[in-house]
């Protein structure tokens, strides 16, 4: 069930959801707290893609999550431009990694939170998110730079949501029938009797997929049981993948873990930019750029 | 309702689809503000990214798989 760069798949577009009104996107007269800081982290070039919860609220299927989370570009501009978008709002950082380009690269990720509008406004970053190649992920950029409300789209919010979580997979379930291609759909599937029906509609490409997914093979017999089966296995497979990847950056973040409740003590009274200054330079000693035998 | 045999999402989820963009709007603020109530459950844990507990966290570690939050 990987998510390789798709040729074949055309640009997708939160904004080309909604609809527009005289020209101009209804995002631009939007009051939500998550929309309106990924206009600002977005003000003059893109940096900010709105991924995880907060797409899937874009993608009106479900409002679940109260954090943000976002992919930003991975240069040093668009972080300081973020840092200092959150510095204007107060932000404090949370545990996690410093909102810099060493950490970025090794795939690591930044959360800070802040108070606004009555709510307690977390935003959690990365710039390499989980199971996207690079090649996928710069066309992702391609394809959200000239959108009005830049969003991670279905096929790239299953692979994100490939997590050790549950309830992401019933989200997983329903995105896949946002897709459009049979061949994407055939891969993300999450419903027996939509890859029955999928694999009865499209035979070659289901057994040419069958490879990739060996589950299809049920789908083509028509067999919704051992499916059923196949894709409960092939969810407690990714999960448990998912797992080992968050307890790689676990074992290496240990000695950061242990410095960090004196350090929040330090940063608990200092600006944004000055907490980010002390944090990078104490994580200089403790949190490795990239972990051993590269990201994961 | 969709009709389909299987649904992954709750009908309420489901109706998103059908609300004008203002009246997503409002569902969604009010469903964060909402939210809020259980700020003080989940101060130390992640939604996100690479990170799961904050360390000053003292209870219990959560449970590897995790099937909410």
């Amino acid at each position: 069930m990987s998510s390789p760069p798709a040729p074949w798949s055309a640009p997708w577009t939160c904004a080309g959801a909604e609809p527009r009104l005289g020209g101009r996107s209804e995002y631009n007269r939007s009051v939500n707290p998550y929309l309106d800081l990924t206009r600002e982290f977005n003000q003059g070039g893109l940096r900010a893609i709105v991924s995880s919860g907060q797409a899937v609220v874009l993608l009106r299927l479900s409002v679940a999550s109260k954090d943000g989370d976002w992919i930003v570009r991975e240069t040093r501009e668009a972080l300081e431009h973020v840092l200092g978008v959150l510095a204007r709002r107060g932000a404090r950082y949370r545990f996690g990694a410093p909102l810099d380009v060493r950490w970025m690269q090794g795939s690591w990720s930044a959360h800070l939170e802040f108070q606004g509008a009555g709510l307690r406004l977390r935003t959690d970053f990365v710039t390499r998110p989980p199971r996207l190649g690079p090649a996928d992920l710069a066309l992702l950029w391609q394809q959200q730079g000239a959108v009005d409300m830049p969003c991670v789209d279905p096929r790239r919010l299953i692979a994100l949501k490939q997590t050790g979580r549950e309830r992401d997979y019933a989200v997983i379930g329903e995105l896949a029938r946002l897709l459009s291609d049979p061949h994407e759909q055939l891969l993300a599937s999450r419903s027996p009797d939509d890859l029955v029906a999928l694999a009865r509609a499209q035979r070659v490409v289901a057994q040419r997929l069958s490879e990739q997914r060996p589950l299809l093979e049920h789908a083509l017999h028509g067999d919704s049981q051992a499916l059923a089966t196949a894709l409960d296995a092939e969810r407690r497979a990714l999960m448990a993948a998912d797992v080992a990847r968050l307890g790689r950056y676990r074992a290496a973040s240990v000695a950061w873990a242990e410095a960090w409740p004196a350090l929040q003590r330090e940063m608990d009274d200092q600006p944004l930019l000055a907490q980010h200054a002390l944090m990078a330079a104490r994580a200089l000693d403790l949190l490795p750029f990239v972990l051993a035998g590269g990201a994961a | 309702m969709s009709g389909r045999a299987d649904e992954f999402l709750s009908e309420e989820d489901l109706d998103l689809k059908n609300l004008s963009w203002d009246e997503l709007l409002t569902h969604w603020d009010l469903w964060l503000h909402q939210a809020q109530a259980s700020n003080d459950d989940d101060w130390h844990l992640y939604s996100h990214g690479v990170f799961t507990v904050d360390p000053r966290y003292q209870g219990p570690p959560p449970p590897k798989d995790r099937f909410v939050s």
